[in-house]
């Protein structure tokens, strides 16, 4: 009987450790999560120009994360969530790409990309003059629609490089591709990024 | 234009989108915010869901446990019957030897000896002792 009661004591307590271990490692994802979620969702608008489809993939990409990888250490994280949303950004592409299929298969259009506003889209920025803001808002609706229409290998480098800040090494798990890969896919990025933006960026 | 100047335009043209980039995010109105908090806590709750689950069984694994490792010890502390086994054995020895087989063989012969000319009957063991 005491070794049925020392057993259940043990078990309760080791129960305890791992609710205290689970408790920190949610605190952590969900620090993590926070500090990722809004450039995340901008980099997903950018690629798929629309923001619901965006937050579908955000939310995805997260709970993968979660459910996958959450017993990884913290600095693994934001490659394999950018992997993830990546992944699901391609799956979305190809979604597309079959259902504009279909669509002239049945003689409508399935672009929907022409609904797409840039501006109604673009977000608010605070403190500053309304010229500035709208100086900046054209500034990023040229960008965006220039770095939308970058070859998708391209435009993955060019955002997880420059818009999220991961390093080579990062973007390359990201991506799934080698480091020299990331180089050339980003090199060539920001060479077609400079040409098609002309004098505006110069 | 040089290599070098080449790098610093291409450095200088990074710094410049990300920064656009960043005004961007920060200007994100509250609902997208609001939407993406709830996207986070679903994300997060899934993490909770799978404790709640080892959380509910936990107490109820303990409890077999402790059963099954009771159980092993009482079956362990009891004395153990030293005949069973050994008379197995000694059956499969038997079966095995090869007098056995002579024995089978002879099988009439033994009956014979064992017969009792007068009562007609066969000798038990305490008849034939001295």
């Amino acid at each position: 009987m005491s070794a049925c009661v020392a057993e259940f004591a043990v078990s309760c307590e080791s129960g305890n450790r791992t609710g205290v271990r689970t408790l920190q490692r949610e605190q952590e994802l969900n620090r993590f999560l926070t500090g990722v979620e809004k450039r995340a969702l901008r980099i997903a608008e950018i690629a798929v120009r629309d923001r619901d489809e965006a937050l579908d993939l955000v939310q995805v990409a997260m709970i993968k994360l979660v459910q996958k990888y959450a017993d990884r250490s913290d600095d693994e994280w934001a490659p394999l969530f950018y992997r993830i949303l990546q992944n699901g950004v391609r799956d979305w592409h190809r979604r597309q790409a079959v259902r504009n299929k279909v669509m002239v298969w049945f003689g409508r259009s399935g672009d929907d990309d022409k609904d797409y506003d840039v501006v109604a889209s673009a977000p608010d920025p605070a403190g500053r003059t309304p010229d500035e803001q709208l100086q900046s808002h054209e500034a990023m609706q040229t960008l965006e629609i220039a770095v939308g229409e970058l070859p998708g290998r391209q435009r993955e480098a060019f955002m997880l490089r420059t818009f999220e800040g991961l390093d080579v090494a990062g973007t390359a798990a990201a991506m799934g591709c080698s480091q020299g890969s990331v180089k050339t896919h980003y090199s060539r990025a920001v060479h077609s990024l400079r040409d098609t933006l002309g004098e505006h960026w110069q | 234009m040089n290599e070098r100047d080449d790098m610093t335009t291409d450095t200088e043209f990074a710094q410049q989108a990300r920064q656009l980039f960043d005004d961007s995010v920060e200007g994100l109105d509250a609902a997208t915010c609001s939407r993406l908090n709830r996207g986070r806590q679903a994300a997060l709750a899934e993490l909770n869901t799978g404790r709640r689950v080892w959380v509910q069984w936990a107490p109820a694994a303990g409890v077999a446990a402790a059963a099954v490792f009771a159980v092993v010890l009482w079956t362990g502390s009891q004395p153990a019957d030293e005949f069973t086994p050994q008379a197995s054995a000694t059956d499969f020895e038997i079966l095995l030897a090869e007098d056995s087989l002579e024995m089978l063989e002879d099988l009439e012969f033994y009956s014979w000896i064992d017969f009792d000319d007068e009562t007609g009957a066969t000798l038990q063991p305490e008849d034939k002792v001295g």
